[in-house]
């Protein structure tokens, strides 16, 4: 089967580029893949299927949501809040109007009359302010011949939508432990955290846990890789919690070889979000990968690893509380290190094996293109056989019948895979 | 007991699967269990009709028959275990080989339009569904074990089940190879036909009957085989039996074949067997230089092993008293104690 793939690519900076450039060499020993250049506007001719990889970032995305709108195909859905991908393509290209629309297609009038008041700068941007509140994925989904996703939480949004479509729930790949170098950096208990400094990665949350567990344990030390995010003040904080001396270790932008390196130096490593957009973390699915035990907060995704190999904190009043414990538990029991990176890598080489999940989205494009004639044809055939003998369609025969159908998922391919 | 063994059914077709279930439904009986074969007619072609097919066992209602309860339904492969029972047991002889290894080989079914791979898949996902709903999942191999734990995540039993009932013994070698596959592509034959014309040293018997009969008796026509080759057909369980007896050793080569009684077969004939590395199943009893030879899939191998067996008598004598003790250990009181435990 032919199948046009519409994804970012290295050496663009997205972890989406990241993922696909994981996938695909094993997605192609299933299906035959192109790898569409940057800005097509349509699948190539004589392609089975269009896939779409659609996250919330518009720089890297917006191209494929316009070919998504010329060619309807499978939708790999990375993110389920794409305000900021609307916002992109239609703001972001003077084109108010079409942004009016889509709030009002999806919010009714209220969400037309709140996108006047982002406009007119009477609102703050809702892609930043209340994102998970306004999710804008209607269109992408009434586009959507089927839908991958990446975690139940998602799927979950995906149905609540009003998408019957096929849904095929599929894990992130984990890349292989590259077993590099780890690197040098100071410290009896190290914690990572990876990705933007801001708001909604919990960083007060995080900094405020880690000065508590500091002041026990001096010689720990926070690793904060990634930027801060306009607006975050990491400075004075630092500097309001007493931590801005040895504590903390900050390194901005790094390449992959670096990553990997300063991950492997982590004894533990946070991977913190709220509001959640939907998304997997690929440095999370990384620290698996490197057997690291995580701590997280309990959304969306997040919420979703076993607890063998997380512990997750609720969003709330007794956050900080909760993480400085999940840390200091960390800190003091390295036997409970090891077990839960032990089931880590355990999970990253079988949930998150990328043969396995190339398997698995191989066999979600192929039910997406092909179900429907599939369920057409089975439908058809147990029908007639049933007419034929005299079963009337609201019968209980005909229920029997259904309901053998259903278990068997048999004649009507809602589900686009064999999921989890 | 009342049990109910299910079998898919080929119509005018008899296999190892055939033998099994019969044989199956005699041992239950013979222990005092009340046992019925349950037969369904199968076909997988064209389009989706392997699914249409298969779905009739879901419409079956086994739970008690002529007013009295069915205890145990026992599946054995695709589409048997389809069939809902509160205690399914499935002794998985195979699944639906064309939708998972035999995919894009020449043994395929499913071609690589989008209906047809969808086909495909669907067919492995009534696997799942079916298959995670067994009381007790067994496979007859490590092969169809692994297999289904590779494709489904589903983790059987390794159970395997002694051969057809025949006359067993041992005699002195007549110096033949003998082949009781089936003749159909999947086991191979042409390997053997290729290996007698490469090395002179050893004749065959041919004791079967298949679809490709007449495609092989012209390949052994075109080899110059003619007098060191004999096609005896279909031969009854006194002449099996006593061909089993008489040859030097049994040529058991099959594609990644599922259990295959063929061994156990030569095995209670005090016979070695010659089998490939890419045999499959039979490579859970055929170990090289212990029960048999295992070459590579080529002509020049199999006849070296061949004529190696003609020539080392003792030892050859010493490869099939060892697979007649491993394959004494297969009994039907054994596999029927785990089958109903």
């Amino acid at each position: 089967m032919r199948v046009a793939y519409f994804s970012p690519m290295p050496p663009e900076a997205s972890g989406i580029a990241d993922y696909s450039a994981l996938l695909l060499p094993a997605l192609r020993r299933h299906v035959d893949v192109t790898v569409v250049k940057r800005g097509t506007k349509r699948p190539p001719r004589g392609v089975d299927l269009a896939v779409y990889h659609i996250g919330n970032n518009p720089e890297a995305h917006g191209w494929i949501l316009d070919a998504l709108r010329r060619a309807p195909g499978a939708v790999v859905l990375h993110d389920f809040v794409l305000h900021h991908l609307v916002a992109g393509v239609t703001i972001g290209r003077r084109d108010g109007h079409g942004y009016l629309d889509a709030m009002e297609a999806e919010h009714g009038v209220v969400g037309r009359l709140l996108a006047h008041g982002v406009l007119d700068r009477r609102l703050p941007p809702l892609w930043e302010s209340r994102p998970e509140d306004f999710p804008l994925a209607g269109e992408v989904l009434s586009l959507a011949s089927g839908v991958v996703v990446h975690s139940r939480h998602v799927e979950e949004r995906v149905r609540a939508a009003g998408f019957a479509g096929p849904v095929a729930r599929v894990p992130h790949p984990a890349w292989a432990d590259p077993r590099v170098e780890r690197a040098a950096v100071a410290g009896d208990f190290l914690i990572g955290a990876f990705g933007n400094v801001n708001q909604s990665k919990r960083a007060p949350q995080l900094l405020e846990a880690f000065a508590r567990l500091r002041a026990d344990r001096p010689g720990a030390r926070l690793l904060l890789v990634g930027a801060a995010s306009p607006g975050f003040d990491l400075e004075r904080r630092l500097q309001r919690l007493g931590l801005e001396g040895d504590g903390i270790v900050r390194e901005g932008y790094v390449d992959e070889r670096r990553l990997w390196s300063l991950m492997t130096a982590c004894d533990v490593h946070v991977s913190l979000r709220s509001p959640t957009m939907g998304e997997t973390s690929g440095t999370a699915i990384r620290a698996l990968a490197l057997g690291k035990p995580l701590v997280v907060t309990e959304v969306g995704w997040f919420a979703e690893l076993p607890r063998d190999v997380a512990l997750a904190v609720p969003v709330g009043e007794r956050e900080v509380a909760d993480l400085g414990a999940a840390l200091r538990l960390l800190a003091e029991r390295p036997d409970v290190r090891e077990a839960m990176g032990s089931a880590a890598r355990s999970l990253a080489r079988s949930e998150h094996d990328v043969e396995r999940v190339a398997e698995l989205q191989a066999t979600a494009f192929e039910r997406i293109a092909g179900g429907a004639a599939v369920d057409d044809e089975v439908l058809r055939e147990v029908s007639e056989a049933a007419a034929s003998v005299g079963v009337a369609p609201d019968s209980p025969e005909a229920a029997e019948i259904a309901r053998g159908l259903a278990e068997l998922e048999l004649g009507a391919s809602s589900s686009g895979g064999p999921g989890e | 007991m009342r049990i109910a063994v299910l079998r898919p059914q080929v119509p005018f077709a008899r296999g190892g699967v055939e033998i099994f279930t019969d044989e199956l439904v005699v041992e239950l009986r013979s222990r005092g269990h009340e046992a019925d074969l349950v037969s369904v007619p199968f076909k997988w072609y064209p389009g989706a009709r392997v699914l249409t097919q298969a779905f009739l066992w879901r419409l079956l209602d086994l739970d008690e028959a002529d007013g009295r309860q069915v205890d145990v339904v026992v599946a054995t492969k695709f589409p048997s275990y389809l069939v809902r029972h509160r205690e399914k047991r499935v002794w998985l002889v195979h699944q639906f080989r064309q939708a998972y290894e035999l995919d894009g080989t020449e043994l395929g079914q499913f071609g690589q339009s989008p209906r047809e791979r969808a086909l495909r898949r669907q067919v492995q996902a009534l696997d799942r569904v079916a298959l995670s709903e067994a009381t007790r999942l067994f496979a007859t191999s490590g092969n169809v074990a692994g297999r289904l734990e590779r494709s489904t995540g589903l983790v059987a039993e390794v159970l395997p089940h002694p051969p057809q009932g025949l006359p067993y013994r041992s005699e002195a070698s007549q110096g033949f190879v003998l082949s009781a596959s089936r003749l159909d592509v999947a086991k191979r034959i042409d390997l053997l036909l290729d290996a007698a014309a490469l090395q002179p040293g050893f004749d065959v018997v041919i004791a079967s009957d298949g679809p490709d009969r007449e495609r092989l008796e012209e390949v052994a026509r075109a080899r110059g085989l003619d007098g060191r080759v004999r096609f005896e057909g279909r031969v009854d369980a006194d002449r099996l039996a006593e061909l089993y007896a008489t040859c030097a050793a049994v040529f058991y080569a099959p594609v990644d074949e599922d259990f295959g009684m063929g061994p156990y077969e030569a095995f209670l004939s005090g016979k070695p067997v010659i089998t490939t590395i890419d045999a499959g199943g039979p490579l859970d009893v055929v170990h090289d230089h212990e029960t048999g030879l295992v070459v590579r899939p080529e002509p020049e191998a199999i006849g070296r092993a061949a004529v190696w067996l003609r020539e080392h008598a003792t030892e050859a004598e010493a490869l099939g008293r060892a697979g007649k003790a491993l394959a004494d250990e297969v009994t039907w009181d054994r596999a029927i104690a785990r089958l109903l435990s």
